[in-house]
């Protein structure tokens, strides 16, 4: 059983804490409390150099001092508080750097609401498990055999087949219906590799409907999008060893993960709003009246300074599209705008939970928008590498890691 | 009479206010029927997301859930208290009292139903203490 | 569970001499409806409300101003408050403290029902602003 330890404030009090443990239990951990008894939380306190006001965040400073001294067993561990508290923010913060420093297990923050359900929690502990159980498979840095990978994402479905470490056929479509999606993914980059669906030794699934698709197709590697993200990140970028940061934006949610040889230690999901996605861009593109293929180099024309745009919901941020077009503003201006809106609200939402490592890999099919990457590269003061296939990085990371279980 | 007690967990001040033959609010008693109830939705608590809700009536949706929830559990208490006593930097108050913005509200939410309160310092030497028990016995039997 | 069963917690002062073995023998003698477990600082006690009340005023008799108690939300034993389950409960460390404090209460208590007055305890306060001037103003003339 992998314990996962929690450190928290307000979890039994926000309805949360079931859905919680309900998540663990799914993925097959458990979660638990380091013990400390009062001296060892004044010393703790003074220690971590930040004495929180609240009883409850001075005794997650000491959960989190136990776990970095080694006097408490736990495999991983999820650090999480309540959205809107200020003074829980910065000890949430404070501490993952604290115990990312002092440990080495891999952690993951969370600000809940009320609202916050087991589902969405889900992919965050699986990703948790799977680091701990399969370190050894994640590891695997060249594919062998022949195999493919399934990505099932929220917007697009993408494929690929793999063969000694060489992308042989690939194909991506729009997503569906979740099975006749990846159907017809899987069949057209088997086309394009020359071989028959019998041939493929493993197939790996990843992405929202990995489940679905990992019973249809009797996947011997069914993985959250995490794990294998990054895995396919890492190895399409060239980039298997030492450290990077992942950013993934995604149709429904971003990801930004940091990676140590290719393993994640760190990683947030978001987000609280698709303004900060890559469906925003979509609408974006819909309005404007281009191919969401033209919106980044559309992008890359404009003058983002020219438009205030800088909405976290995407319904708000179309209106200022709008507004700004009613203005006169131009639609290379617009379209700059709205990659910036989102690049500064990944900045401000997701990357703020993590440490940011060089260098910075931006992968998955926003990737490809120049503009978005662009605006990354103003948010952040430095162009992030987009490797070739950036899209394909789950499908990659599964037909990799799927050949990993070759007997 | 019922005297609501800050931390509302203390058991100095549960025993001292029960030792004085008064009635003390405590968030124990009110969690009681919370956990041993035959539908338990949320455990450990059984605090539930509708709970967070209730705890609208006490502070706005902009205010963290986690204060919400703890106010549905011990906002009653407050309705109910004929007095109270606070004991205003006690070292430690975990769990239900670990959020010490709720404190800081639910000692206003008292104050402003007009009650007789009692502040106390949270006693580090034998005079303090003695201060402590002291005022503790003085106001509770004047309360009469 | 019934809402007439109490469970109480009952802490005994570090100075005194009674030990929970001595207590829950005590309850288990008095032969009421009360079960009665040791912990670290005392016992639990658990039972028909009234019975757990009445057996906790007989206890105080054996020590009245060094046994003290408050009433549990959990029944004795749940597993959800187990420390073995997940690790201590969040308010372990607040019991902790306030069992190491009742000395001080113990010797409140004693002044209280001895009817003293006590004086009023100086607390810690902040130098008047003058007073740190002309202690400056000494130091460095």
């Amino acid at each position: 059983m992998i314990k996962i330890a929690q450190l928290s404030c307000g979890t039994e009090y926000s309805g949360v804490q079931p859905e919680i443990e309900n998540a663990a239990e799914t993925v097959g951990a458990k979660m638990v409390y380091p013990d400390v008894n009062m001296e060892s939380i004044d010393k703790a306190v003074k220690e971590f150099g930040f004495n929180p006001n609240s009883a409850q965040l001075k005794l997650m400073i000491a959960r989190a001092v136990e776990l970095a001294e080694n006097n408490y067993d736990a495999d991983a561990i999820f650090i999480a508080t309540c959205f809107r508290c200020a003074e829980a923010a910065l000890v949430r913060t404070e501490l993952r750097k604290y115990v990312q420093q002092h440990t080495r297990l891999p952690v993951v923050t969370y600000s809940f609401t009320e609202r916050t359900k087991a589902a969405q929690l889900l992919t965050r502990m699986e990703a948790l498990v799977t680091i701990v159980e399969r370190k050894e498979l994640l590891a695997r840095e060249r594919q062998v055999g022949l195999t493919a990978g399934l990505d099932s994402g929220s917007s697009t479905t993408k494929a690929v087949i793999m063969r000694d470490n060489v992308i042989i056929g690939k194909y991506w479509l729009p997503t569906t219906d979740v099975f006749s999606s990846a159907e017809t993914a899987l069949t057209k980059a088997l086309e394009e590799a020359g071989v028959k669906q019998e041939q493929l030794e493993a197939l790996g699934t990843t992405g929202y409907g990995r489940f679905t698709l990992g019973k249809k197709f009797q996947a011997k590697l069914v993985q959250e999008e995490l794990t294998v993200n990054s895995k396919g990140a890492v190895w399409l970028a060239d980039r298997q060893k030492g450290e990077a940061t992942i950013i993934d934006i995604g149709g429904m949610d971003n990801k930004a993960i940091t990676v140590r040889d290719g393993i994640p230690d760190n990683f947030t999901m978001g987000g609280i709003c698709a303004g900060a996605s890559g469906r925003f861009l979509e609408l974006t593109a819909k309005r404007l009246k281009v191919e969401i293929t033209e919106l980044g180099e559309l992008a890359d024309r404009g003058n983002p300074g020219k438009v205030k745009m800088n909405s976290y919901c995407s319904i708000f941020g179309i209106q200022d599209l709008v507004t700004s077009l009613a203005a006169g503003n131009t639609l290379e201006d617009v379209a700059s705008a709205a990659c910036h809106s989102v690049a500064e609200q990944i900045y401000e939402q997701q990357l703020q939970e993590i440490e940011v490592r060089q260098p910075i890999i931006q992968v998955g099919g926003t990737s490809l928008i120049s503009g978005l990457v662009t605006a990354m590269e103003h948010t952040l003061g430095q162009r992030p590498i987009v490797p070739k296939d950036s899209q394909y990085i789950g499908a990659v990371g599964a037909a990799l890691l799927s050949s990993g279980l070759l007997g | 009479m019922k005297i609501f007690i800050m931390p509302p967990n203390s058991l100095i001040l549960f025993d001292l206010v029960e030792r004085f033959g008064h009635e003390p609010l405590s968030l124990m008693g009110e969690l009681r029927e919370r956990v041993t109830s035959n539908e338990i939705e949320a455990p450990p608590l059984n605090v539930s997301s509708d709970d967070v809700k209730l705890g609208l009536k006490y502070a706005g949706i902009e205010v963290p859930s986690g204060i919400r929830g703890r106010l549905a559990v011990y906002g009653p208490l407050i309705d109910q208290a004929e007095a109270a006593i606070f004991m205003e930097d006690a070292p430690y108050s975990f769990g239900c009292v670990g959020c010490q913005r709720t404190n800081e509200l639910a000692k206003l939410l008292i104050r402003k139903r007009r009650v007789p309160v009692l502040s106390l310092d949270y006693p580090e030497n034998e005079d303090q203490a003695k201060d402590m028990v002291f005022k503790i016995k003085e106001f509770l039997e004047g309360l009469r | 569970m019934d809402s007439d069963i109490e469970t109480r917690i009952v802490l005994i002062a570090p100075s005194s001499d009674l030990t929970p073995d001595q207590i829950a023998r005590f309850v288990q003698n008095m032969g009421f409806q009360v079960t009665v477990k040791e912990t670290c600082y005392g016992v639990v006690l658990e039972g028909p409300r009234e019975n757990v009340r009445h057996t906790m005023r007989e206890l105080r008799k054996l020590d009245p101003y060094r046994i003290y108690s408050k009433v549990r939300a959990f029944p004795a034993g749940d597993i959800r408050r187990c420390r073995a389950h997940h690790g201590s409960r969040p308010g372990f460390a607040q019991l902790e403290k306030e069992w190491k404090d009742l000395s001080l209460v113990e010797i409140g208590l004693i002044c209280a029902e001895r009817g003293e007055r006590p004086p009023e305890p100086k607390r810690r306060e902040r130098m008047p602003v003058n007073d740190l001037k002309k202690l400056i103003e000494e130091v460095e003339p």
